[in-house]
């Protein structure tokens, strides 16, 4: 436990065990769910008694036929994005304004530590944690898919798994560079919650509703098609786009966290 | 080994604004290699607020603060920090740590064998290594905290309140522990509200008041101005010396009245006075220490407004 990076993980590993198995769970009830969700039919008379508007919670009904794009389409695109959008909101705000908040940054400002390198440890810790989280939607999908006599190819759920981890990492990223930069728990808490709800409003209302539609560029699950994503693999200009949020984000928090004042 | 000549810590036209509100204006002062400084004041007084900045915690709002020699910005300060520690009576720990992770945490920052440095001190503080940090009190969470500050022997420790918490016995380990690191030519400045463990060990003391710097004296001229302070208690209020006599107050309790002055003249010329006094019921007569000085400060500011 020698290093600021060390010494988050370990603090964050409670945390991170909890959301493992939180996301285990949900992979598990959608993969309980598959056999019922792919019956021809039934699904089908569901969607069309639903108003236009809340089709797009749904998804494209052909997605649910195939086991991959099911998981793609019912796990990795909706439920996810939304219960591990809260968990990086919420791993953001401990890692940054948490310890401000406690006093413990200046207790470790005081050490030989450079804000860089406190930032950027923190940041990585942040990543891995995310990581290993959500890693646990995987291992429950390989865990039960055969109990549903079904099966996903182990390159499309990495491509899926890295996807939704770069993109939660991204809103992860901006609510943590806020908070890095401002040290006020409720403008960083503020900026993740635009990012995560306004990007899921209008990812998963801009299918159906017109006006919406030329905004689906701001969401950050309009650079995630998880159904796309296991039929024709990652885009690299979807990456690129996750990517460079994320490191100008990480920036700006590095340009004024390295002079403001710490409370 | 630094010269005694050598700035550690230097101040110049230091002003903190919070908006409108000058926490530390216009301070300026220097420490120099060796020095202990007892930095006294009030609450509110920009005591924290000046070792905010001197750690590179905060920046000023006007003027520098240099640490050995450098310009301390919050960007920079982590290398002023290879030589520094820091511990304060309210330091937030990490709590998911137990005190033996934690210093070895801290220790792992900076260069150097210190393991014979952390047997002596946590033979002397005896901290609770094993026990998570969310689970002490705050006593033995300041127990880790000025074992990790004290553990690498920095040339310079800045202390914030360092004793507040801990029991009797544990603030004459603290006081020993400083004596020894300033006989080892460590500098020390620590903020405190207890004046006497201040008086105990500070070769200079700094007062400070409403963000200024009021007094600034070394040990010696603290001796010098010290003289007596004279208390008495008489049946009729009594003439005072004519010489020498600084301060007085005179209050009268019902068919008494209590008298007490600073007196810096001889010895022989006060009991000489106080043998003419009729009516005695009490007397005390003792040095004037740096509380005197501390409320003289303090209060004469009161009775002028």
């Amino acid at each position: 436990m020698n290093s600021v990076f060390t010494k988050t993980l370990r603090d964050k590993r409670g945390f991170t065990l909890g959301w493992f198995v939180g996301c285990a769970t949900l992979a598990a009830l959608m993969v309980a769910f598959y056999p019922s969700m792919h019956q021809e039919g039934t699904i089908d008379q569901l969607v069309n008694t639903m108003p236009e508007a809340f089709k797009g919670l749904v998804g494209d009904l052909a997605d649910l036929a195939h086991f991959d794009t099911y998981l793609a389409s019912q796990l990795f695109d909706i439920r996810v994005s939304l219960l591990a959008g809260i968990m990086a909101i919420i791993l953001a705000l401990g890692l940054s304004v948490a310890e401000e908040e406690k006093g413990q940054l200046r207790t470790l400002l005081g050490l030989p530590i450079s804000r860089t390198a406190l930032l950027l440890q923190k940041w990585l810790a942040l990543t891995v944690v995310l990581f290993l989280a959500l890693l646990g939607l995987v291992v429950a999908i390989y865990a039960l898919q055969a109990t549903v006599d079904a099966s996903i190819a182990l390159d499309a759920a990495v491509r899926l798994l890295m996807m939704t981890w770069l993109v939660l990492l991204t809103i992860a990223t901006v609510t943590f560079a806020a908070g890095m930069a401002t040290g006020k728990r409720a403008i960083a808490m503020v900026i993740g919650i635009i990012v995560m709800a306004g990007s899921f409003i209008v990812s998963t209302f801009g299918a159906s509703v017109d006006w919406l539609k030329d905004f689906e560029w701001l969401s950050l699950f309009h650079y995630f098609p998880a159904s796309e994503v296991v039929r024709n693999g990652i885009e690299g200009g979807n990456v690129i786009i996750l990517a460079s949020i994320t490191l100008i984000s990480l920036i700006v928090a590095l340009l004024v966290f390295r002079r403001r004042d710490v409370n | 080994m630094i010269k005694s000549t050598t700035a550690i810590i230097e101040l110049e036209n230091v002003t903190k604004r919070y908006g409108s509100f000058a926490a530390v204006s216009d301070v300026s002062f220097v420490v120099r290699a060796g020095e202990v400084v007892g930095f006294v004041g009030e609450n509110g007084a920009g005591k924290t607020t000046t070792i905010t900045m001197l750690l590179g915690f905060t920046s000023p709002s006007r003027g520098s603060v240099k640490l050995f020699g450098r310009e301390v910005r919050p960007s920079n300060a982590h290398k002023s920090h290879q030589n520094s520690s820091y511990a304060s009576g309210d330091m937030a720990l990490p709590e998911h740590m137990t005190g033996e992770q934690y210093i070895r945490f801290a220790l792992n920052q900076t260069a150097g064998d210190h393991r014979k440095r952390y047997d002596e001190l946590v033979a002397a503080f005896k901290p609770q290594l094993g026990k998570k940090i969310g689970d002490m009190s705050r006593g033995n969470k300041q127990k880790i905290a000025l074992v990790a500050a004290f553990v690498t022997s920095p040339k310079l420790v800045v202390l914030d309140e360092p004793t507040s918490g801990l029991d009797p016995v544990m603030q004459d380990v603290f006081l020993d522990t400083v004596r020894a690191a300033a006989a080892r030519g460590t500098t020390v400045f620590m903020s405190s509200h207890y004046l006497q463990e201040v008086a105990e060990v500070s070769t200079r003391v700094l007062l400070m008041k409403q963000g200024r710097i009021m007094e600034d004296l070394s040990a010696e001229q603290l001796a010098q101005r010290g003289g007596k302070i004279v208390t008495l208690v008489t049946r009729h209020r009594p003439t005072l010396p004519k010489d020498d006599v600084a301060e007085p107050v005179v209050t009268r309790h019902k068919e008494r009245y209590e008298t007490s002055f600073g007196y810096t003249g001889e010895l022989s010329v006060l009991i000489k006075w106080l043998a003419g006094v009729t009516g005695v019921i009490d007397v005390s007569i003792n040095d004037r220490t740096l509380e005197h000085e501390f409320r003289s400060v303090y209060e004469s500011e009161v009775g002028n407004e």
